[in-house]
């Protein structure tokens, strides 16, 4: 029964306002306790930052970093609070996580011109897998506000000069509007994308090469698919609720329109 | 800690347009082996009237408001227009036991007027929609009320716009104040929800049907115009400053030549930088 209850919770927050999923998710884990570990492990949510102590650069938490109650930076590879036997990556996916962060924050630069990036690896027994974070948040005006926050994880999985891989993207994006004219506007959610490709590799570079165009061409997909979800079905659908122009026009055209045909067709 | 009841009812009331037998199926599921329905009827009833639930009258294919404007005792509702009171189950949003019903109000003659002019207005304006006129606080007050539904969950959306407005009867001129609130739901491989308020605040020259409708079509259409304009501009705006589609260059990322590797450059010998 335990299965049926995780698809029931995540159907619960995939019905639920994404704005409050942080608490429904603690709601639901207080309704069902054996269900926390799996439901914080496949549940996005917005990111939180914190400040890493050895380089002052700031950091992204996820489950992914995480280990007992201490998080680690992807700067330092030091855990915070301090742990005595943390779990760290290998020292060649350490060589990796190292270069893709410098990678992406090259590539976050360019995209989003702000905002804090992440990237964290671990070892597979057949490869390695890891997870790009990117968060940036704006606030145009007192009464407008944005924000945008990318979870794409990634499993290689390592064949003959080739490799695996398997990625999972996730953006959560927030936007708030306020304005006499309109009163309050949100608008809010997730939406999440699979994509599986063989790719050649040459030497561990290609990796971070790789995995960068998988996570830039992702991007760019997800980002039309919300443009035109958040501001073309979304107003869509308010026009299917309600009509600007008289109805009785619409049906008229639409009677004019149907006779034309049939004429038409004689 | 919060109970298993007070959670159970916050999923209930938060349950978007359309959706509510799901988020029902999936608390049950959640709460296995409890039977958890009956404690939740407050939370049903809330929700109806918030959201200004629709049940089809015994016998007809009307449907007809639950609300707080229009109940009479515990769990039952009146109708103006068809004249008929309702009793409600909460839980499965359905009526039984109609009776006639006589308005007890002394302003019948305006209720009776302003449904009449705000039918042809919400027909003219909203496909699918069930709304009503009703007297409240001893008579002092009229509330108007609407709610259109489109339930697409094939399609995995769904949308509810709500209006609800109540000015004073007393004197001769009268403010109109209210709320207009649009919630949408789209569900295809991720969650993303509009949910939106307005407040109403239109001062009505003089108390009649005619003047009073009208003041409201012009609110709801102004409203819709601004709505339809926030979405362009939240898109051309925000929406903008948080990602670009491409960066400055219009390039996409040379991945072979940023960062710390090199293609080709051996690992073993680390980044040699």
């Amino acid at each position: 029964m335990a299965d049926a209850q995780f698809d029931s919770a995540l159907d619960l927050l995939r019905r639920l306002n994404p704005r409050d999923t942080k608490s429904n998710l603690q709601a639901i884990t207080t309704i069902v306790p054996d269900l926390t570990e799996d439901l914080l492990s496949s549940v996005d949510q917005p990111l939180e930052i914190r400040r890493c102590p050895q380089t002052n650069r700031d950091y992204l938490l996820c489950d992914y970093n995480r280990d007992g109650d201490s998080y680690r930076s992807p700067w330092s590879n030091e855990f915070d609070p301090p742990l005595e036997d943390g779990t760290v990556p290998s020292e060649r996916v350490r060589k990796l996580e190292v270069a893709a962060n410098e990678s992406f924050d090259v590539y976050r630069e360019l995209y989003y011109e702000g905002g804090v990036g992440s990237v964290y690896f671990w070892d597979l027994d057949d490869g390695f897998a890891g997870v790009i974070l990117l968060k940036k948040g704006v606030t145009p005006g007192s009464q407008s506000s944005g924000e945008w926050d990318s979870i794409h994880v990634f499993e290689a999985t390592d064949r003959a000069r080739m490799s695996h891989y398997k990625l999972t993207s996730t953006v959560i994006l927030h936007l708030a509007n306020k304005t006499e004219a309109l009163g309050d506007m949100d608008l809010s959610g997730n939406m999440t994308r699979q994509v599986e490709v063989d790719l050649p590799v040459e030497s561990d570079a290609s990796h971070v090469a790789n995995v960068g165009r998988l996570v830039e061409d992702m991007e760019l997909k997800m980002r039309n698919l919300l443009q035109e979800v958040y501001f073309g079905k979304a107003k869509d659908v308010v026009g299917e609720l309600r009509s600007l122009g008289p109805l009785s026009d619409a049906n008229r055209d639409r009677e004019t329109q149907r006779e034309m045909i049939m004429s038409m067709q004689k | 800690m919060a109970s298993t009841v007070e959670l159970a009812s916050s999923f209930i009331e938060g349950a978007p347009p359309g959706e509510l037998a799901d988020v029902v199926a999936d608390v049950q599921a959640l709460t296995e082996g409890e039977d958890i329905i009956p404690s939740l009827l407050p939370a049903f009833k809330r929700y109806n009237e918030a959201q200004l639930a629709t049940v089809k009258l015994p016998g007809s294919s009307q449907e007809v408001i639950v609300s707080g404007f229009n109940e009479l005792e515990d769990n039952r509702y009146f109708d103006p227009e068809s004249q008929t009171s309702f009793e409600v189950d909460h839980t499965t949003q359905t009526a039984s036991g109609a009776q006639s019903y006589a308005l007890e109000s002394e302003h019948v003659d305006l209720i009776k007027s302003l449904l009449k002019s705000f039918g042809v207005h919400a027909r003219e304006h909203y496909p699918n929609c069930s709304y009503g006129v009703y007297p409240m606080e001893n008579d002092t007050v009229i509330a108007i009320v609407l709610v259109a539904n489109r339930y697409s969950p094939n399609n995995f959306w769904n949308g509810r716009f709500r209006a609800i407005y109540q000015f004073p009867v007393s004197s001769s001129s009268s403010t109109l104040t209210g709320n207009i609130h649009v919630d949408v739901h789209y569900y295809e491989d991720g969650n993303v929800a509009l949910n939106t308020t307005k407040p109403v605040n239109i001062s009505v020259p003089s108390v009649s049907a005619e003047s009073i409708v009208s003041r409201i079509a012009a609110a709801e259409r102004d409203y819709q115009e601004a709505l339809n304009r926030a979405f362009v501009q939240t898109s051309e705006g925000v929406f903008k400053g948080l990602r670009r589609q491409l960066p400055i260059t219009r390039q996409k990322v040379e991945w072979e030549k940023v960062g710390g590797y090199r293609l080709g450059q051996d690992i073993s010998g680390g980044k040699g930088r």
